[in-house]
């Protein structure tokens, strides 16, 4: 009987690996199709309708877009709104945030407040006037500050650490007067604003339901009242229909009637959806999308992977040989990041920067002495010749074996540590041992659980990972968390500085960072940061990690994509939806 | 008397080893609910922000405190019958998440398990009867070799034929266009997306019942009353099925008990293959998020499952069989 019992357990424990496997095995049947392809294939027809949003969108209208469901939720029938559970029917459509900044092109676009403005350590925004609530009330400033205060009662809905100390100090109180809401902060907070304009982190709730409802985090908000486009339709437990709200504040210029929102999907299920024309975009990886997809009808099929943020090789500094800035530079050398390129992501996502910059995106940021035809120097040439030299000047001996060793003659190994099932990961690291054989190390690599690698990244045993750096539109909470002394993993919280780089000049420029306001003291201080990735290699940038869209114009034109990055598609929806138009 | 007290004994010990284990082992694994769930809904090349880490442990309340108050509280709530509230799904408690998706596991279950003994007995009875014939050999070859197969590579098989190739059947989920209820159109809507599950788990599970049935089977023909009834010059018909099969069930009876652990295994990759939504996958999306509550609470469902159905069997057969009970004493 217990053995029964024991062998389904056992099964149990390697579910987790079975959607992984399966998505492997997706990746291999699509690469015996396999030919090399580049990115993008645009129309102009496409570029018409961007054309068209930023006139203010007077495209046809779309009767229906069909959309995977965003709650990946395998359970059907658990009806939840609310805007601040850890997963929702829909988190874009219904609820609304203050202000949007497009992970793309880091604009801000005004949307329930019109305007903000820092003064001191105060930050006001300024609320939109006119915006109704689907149950036909006002939107007013009270509920701005009734739901800020409700973060501050109830800690586990503030999201944007708001009323705590990460990134800024704590607020300290909110005020209304007029249109304007000022939340004050004890000290200065200049980071928190960021985080507070991203990610939904921060959406607008009706005080007259969630004044009501208690604790705002238990709360099932099953008939929601909200500011947005769309209200809901029906649900029969696995599909939502959503229907466009004719009273919303910029009605004009959502074109979509009804949106559909239904299926998670792997990219076998997803590339087959959208050539059957069953779906009209995907935000999940599709490899080689060019040959899998565009080519089944390349005036329709689109498909656009852009940068946010890289897929970064960290050395444990704290670990010899990898605290010698001089080895870093030498393995930042031997990566031959046009090989990853082409092995992970069939040469869709280009070589990344040693910056730590998205470029040419943010070419403005890069100090003077970089900046030279859009910082193209900034990414380091492959020349393990080079990588060699430096070694050899540095004392690596090669020792009895052939190998090299450290500088006190004991033999050196190094060990990779990559995440099993992480197929572009697994393929980037052959690159990379690769290029640390070609250096004379004695390489290896490990695969581990997910899981596992975490947790070596909070211990902080482990020589080399992957780690992704943030290309975020702020440089404390993106760059500059990768190199900040404070955000050192703990034993149990993953944090982002996982090679634990520190050093007083860069915490300072980092605080100052967190302060200044004005755009001209901004970029001298991320031009250190900047510095300091190009001298120091703290981490070494490999190719740049996508935010993806693989997308139909069958139905509705106007989505982003390399010639138009005005936002990224999964992360900014509300904003793409006032560009997409009918076809 | 001391024949049933000594299986419920027994019974009791190994439910308290199962509940003691389904504490230990989540939380023997690395990683942090909190991290897994941002994790899962960000992605991977995504930075996750540490004040949503804090929110996020704040609302889940994740459990801190040594492991052994931790596991009072865990017994305690228990008892209450309180399973807590599910962290991938929370709010809502671990009890209302299973019961959502209990019956698409139980539907699918029973009706596999109930065609898979009929069609397993009845293939082994007729195996047995035709020995060293060429289809007895078809079949315990056959089912010895598919009996080796995973399901869950079956499953993948079978979708990408079917699901993805020839597009007879839908690839993923429990029902699509129609609204739940008791209508025609629901119920060829849940037919056609069980329809592959249901036939990856035909495919492996009858191999125990057909190659048990036909041992069993075997060795009763060889019995000196099958040799009487044949000497009565009764019809092959009536020994195959009257006298040999009839005594070759009473092991397959118990059997069914037993064979519970294992479809329940085949079921959680089968649910997982075609994103069914039961508590296969529910078990599998509760080990991708850490969630110990759900996990806890579905391992203690299967597992309670399988001993209840043992138990009734071991007590079944001590009925059945006055040996067992004589034998113990």
């Amino acid at each position: 009987m217990v053995r029964t019992a024991s062998v389904s357990r056992v099964r149990h424990r390697s579910v987790g690996e079975t959607r992984r496997r399966r998505s492997a095995l997706g990746l291999l049947l699509v690469g015996a199709l396999l030919l090399s392809g580049c990115a993008g294939s645009r129309i102009a027809l496409e570029r018409k309708a961007a054309a068209q949003a930023d006139r203010g969108n007077d495209g046809a209208m779309i009767q229906q877009l069909r959309l995977p469901a965003e709650s990946d939720a395998s359970v059907n029938g658990l009806v939840n709104y609310n805007p601040y559970a850890p997963k929702q029917l829909t988190r874009s459509w219904i609820y609304e945030p203050l202000m949007i900044q497009n992970g793309s092109t880091c604009e801000i676009t005004p949307w329930l407040a019109t305007g903000y403005r820092w003064d001191a350590n105060n930050l006001t925004f300024t609320i939109r006037q006119g915006v109704k609530w689907s149950d036909g009330q006002d939107l007013t400033p009270a509920d701005v500050a009734f739901t800020l205060n409700l973060m501050k009662k109830y800690p586990a809905i503030d999201k944007a650490g708001i009323w705590n100390e990460t990134y800024g100090a704590p607020a300290t109180e909110v005020t209304v007067a007029g249109n304007d809401v000022t939340i004050h902060f004890s000290g200065p907070a200049a980071t928190k604003f960021p985080g507070m304009v991203l990610n939904n982190a921060v959406v607008i709730l009706p005080e007259h339901v969630y004044g009501k409802a208690g604790d705002p985090a238990t709360f099932v908000d099953k008939t929601p009242v909200g500011t947005g486009p769309f209200t809901v339709g029906s649900y029969n437990g696995r599909r939502l229909e959503l229907e466009r709200n004719p009273t919303y504040w910029q009605a004009d210029k959502v074109k979509v009637q009804k949106l559909v929102l239904e299926g998670t999907y792997d990219a076998q299920q997803a590339a087959s959806k959208l050539a059957a024309g069953e779906l009209d975009a995907y935000f999940g990886e599709i490899p080689n999308p060019e040959k899998t997809f565009v080519e089944k009808d390349p005036a329709n099929n689109h498909f656009w992977y852009g940068a946010a943020g890289s897929t970064v090789l960290t050395m444990n500094l704290m670990q010899k040989p990898f605290d010698d800035v001089k080895f870093r530079q030498a393995v930042s050398l031997a990566m031959d990041k046009q090989q990853m390129s082409l092995k992970a992501t069939y040469g869709i996502m280009a070589p990344a920067s040693q910056s730590g910059l998205r470029l040419p995106v943010v070419k403005d940021m890069l100090p003077a002495q970089y900046a030279a035809a859009d910082g193209a120097q900034t990414v380091l040439p492959y020349d393990p010749g080079q990588g060699n030299q430096i070694l050899d000047a540095a004392g690596y001996a090669k020792g009895a074996d052939g190998f090299r060793t450290n500088t006190d003659g004991s033999p050196l190994a190094v060990n990779f540590s990559v995440q099993a099932g992480y197929i572009d990961y697994q393929a980037t690291a052959d690159v990379v041992v690769a290029g640390l054989k070609a250096l004379g190390l004695n390489a290896s690599v490990t695969q581990s659980s997910p899981d596992a690698v975490d947790q070596q990244k909070k211990s902080g045993e482990f020589q080399i990972l992957f780690e992704y750096l943030a290309g975020g539109c702020d440089f404390v909470r993106g760059l500059g968390s990768k190199i900040d002394t404070t955000q050192i993993p703990k034993p149990d919280t993953v944090l982002s500085n996982v090679e634990r780089f520190s050093d007083p000049a860069v915490d300072k420029t980092l605080s100052d960072l967190g302060v200044v306001t004005n755009d001209g003291q901004r970029k001298a201080l991320v031009g250190k940061l900047v510095d300091v990735m190009m001298t120091q290699y703290p981490v070494t940038p490999l190719i740049y990690a996508p935010a993806r869209i693989v997308y139909s114009t069958r139905n509705a034109v106007g989505w982003p994509n390399a010639e138009d990055p005005y936002a990224f598609a999964d992360s900014d929806r509300l904003i793409v939806l006032t560009h997409l138009s009918g076809s | 008397m001391k024949y049933f007290v000594r299986k419920i004994g027994f019974f009791l010990l190994t439910l308290w080893a199962v509940v003691t284990l389904n504490f230990l082992i989540p939380r023997l694994q690395p990683g942090d609910p909190a991290e897994k769930l941002l994790r899962n809904l960000a992605g991977k090349n995504a930075q996750i922000d540490p004040s949503q880490i804090q929110a996020l442990r704040t609302m889940l309340g994740v459990p801190d405190g040594s492991l052994i108050s931790q596991y009072w509280q865990y017994l305690g709530s228990l008892v209450r019958g309180n399973f807590g509230v599910s962290y991938t799904y929370y709010p809502f408690s671990v009890i209302e998440v299973i019961s959502k998706a209990l019956p698409w596991t139980l539907v699918l279950v029973t009706i596999v398990y109930v065609i898979s003994f009929v069609v397993g007995v009845v293939l082994g009875a007729f195996a047995a009867w035709k020995r060293n014939t060429r289809f007895d050999s078809v079949v315990t070859i056959g089912s010895t070799f598919v009996g080796t197969l995973n399901p869950f590579w079956i499953a993948l098989i079978l979708l990408s034929v079917f699901a993805y190739g020839l597009g007879w059947f839908p690839s993923d989920g429990g029902y699509s266009e129609a609204t739940p209820g008791f209508t025609w159109s629901f119920a060829y809507d849940v037919i056609s997306h069980a329809a592959l599950p249901a036939v990856t788990l035909l495919i492996v599970t009858p191999i125990g019942w057909i190659l048990g049935m036909r041992n069993t089977m075997v060795l009763n023909l060889g019995d000196d009353y099958i040799r009487l009834a044949k000497a009565k010059g009764l019809p092959n018909r009536t020994v195959a099925l009257k006298y040999a099969a009839r005594n070759a069930l009473l092991p397959s009876i118990t059997g069914f008990a037993i064979a519970l652990g294992s479809v329940l295994g085949g079921a959680i990759l089968v649910e997982n293959a075609f994103d069914y939504p039961g508590l296969g996958r529910l078990m599998g999306e509760a080990v991708e998020n850490k969630d110990y509550p759900l996990l806890q609470a579905l391992m203690l469902l299967t597992t309670v499952a399988t001993l209840t159905a043992n138990l009734i069997a071991d007590l079944l057969y001590g009925v059945l069989d006055p040996r067992a009970r004589k034998v113990d004493a």
